[in-house]
């Protein structure tokens, strides 16, 4: 079989952009589902952080969070079965035990640290969040990685110059971020 | 010099083996993710799958999930070995241009 050099790029040019594909596909539709369902969690509980009090704004963080978790993980297996990894159970566990150990390690350094606010324990919180998202982005896919940096950047710029409206900051710019990249992950990528 | 593979060559079934290499040793893809992808009709995606499986370069595992058939396709070792020998030959192509 013979083909002209110019056919063997054009061959290799549609590998790549195949390849590209793929990759794109396979890595936005966890990550995407994931960011939109955790910024509208972000986005109701933390504006009604700002504006309302205690057990209610406890109770609207426990309802957003489970039904967020359920969609994501419902949403998740939908695109799990599309794509079958056959290390995906043993993985899994890993990543469980990863996110386990980090709260663990979270909780610990907010007890070392001892922080005097709210506002401090959210930073914190979502700084670790944030590096545990990186640590699976890096490990996964580095597609997958990028999208912390804008959040904790939001997260320290809130906390450090603007500790009044710090909680309607995170739900709309921490919150907004998260459902504007997700939905460019989803439909732009 | 590495040859190039005629039944790999042929476009759809060139970009159908660079989707499953993408995914590692094992992992597999549905038909309808793979027919979405390369945005191809049902009858010409199978079509290529046949001569694929025929020439033994991948596996289809037909199935049931949550009590529907589902296909599911695998790029098998010997497809692997002969997708990588079909890019190296490209690339060989062009290298002596």
């Amino acid at each position: 079989m013979n083909i002209s050099p110019k056919e063997a790029e054009e061959a290799l040019a549609s590998i790549h952009n195949v390849t590209q594909k793929t990759r794109h596909s396979i890595a936005a539709g966890g990550a995407s589902i994931s960011l939109i369902a955790t910024g509208i969690v972000w986005l109701i509980g933390f504006t009604a952080t700002q504006f309302l009090t205690a057990p209610l704004v406890v109770w609207i963080w426990i309802v957003t969070s489970i039904v967020g978790s359920v969609f994501a993980i419902f949403m998740g297996l939908r695109t799990g079965k599309r794509v079958r990894i056959t290390s995906s159970a043993m993985m899994g566990k890993r990543i469980a035990i990863f996110w386990v150990l980090l709260a663990l390690f979270a909780a610990a350094a907010i007890a070392v640290a001892h922080p005097t606010d709210g506002k401090q324990i959210t930073t914190l919180i979502i700084l670790f969040a944030m590096i545990g998202q990186m640590g699976m982005g890096l490990l996964l896919s580095f597609s997958a990685t990028w999208w912390t940096v804008p959040v904790a950047a939001v997260a320290l710029i809130g906390y450090f110059f603007a500790p009044g409206w710090f909680y309607l900051w995170m739900g709309l710019l921490g919150g907004g971020v998260m459902i504007a990249l997700g939905l460019y992950i989803r439909f732009r990528w | 010099m590495m040859e190039l593979n005629e039944t790999i060559h042929q476009p759809v079934r060139l970009r159908i083996m660079a989707v499953l290499m993408t995914l590692d040793a094992g992992d597999e893809v549905d038909f309808t993710y793979l027919r979405d992808l390369l945005q191809v009709s049902d009858g010409n995606l199978g079509a290529h799958l046949r001569k694929l499986e025929e020439a033994g370069y991948i596996a289809v595992n037909k199935t049931f999930v949550e009590r529907k058939p589902r296909t599911y396709i695998a790029a098998t070792d010997a497809g692997r070995k002969v997708f990588k020998e079909h890019v190296a030959a490209l690339e060989a192509i062009l290298k002596s241009k």
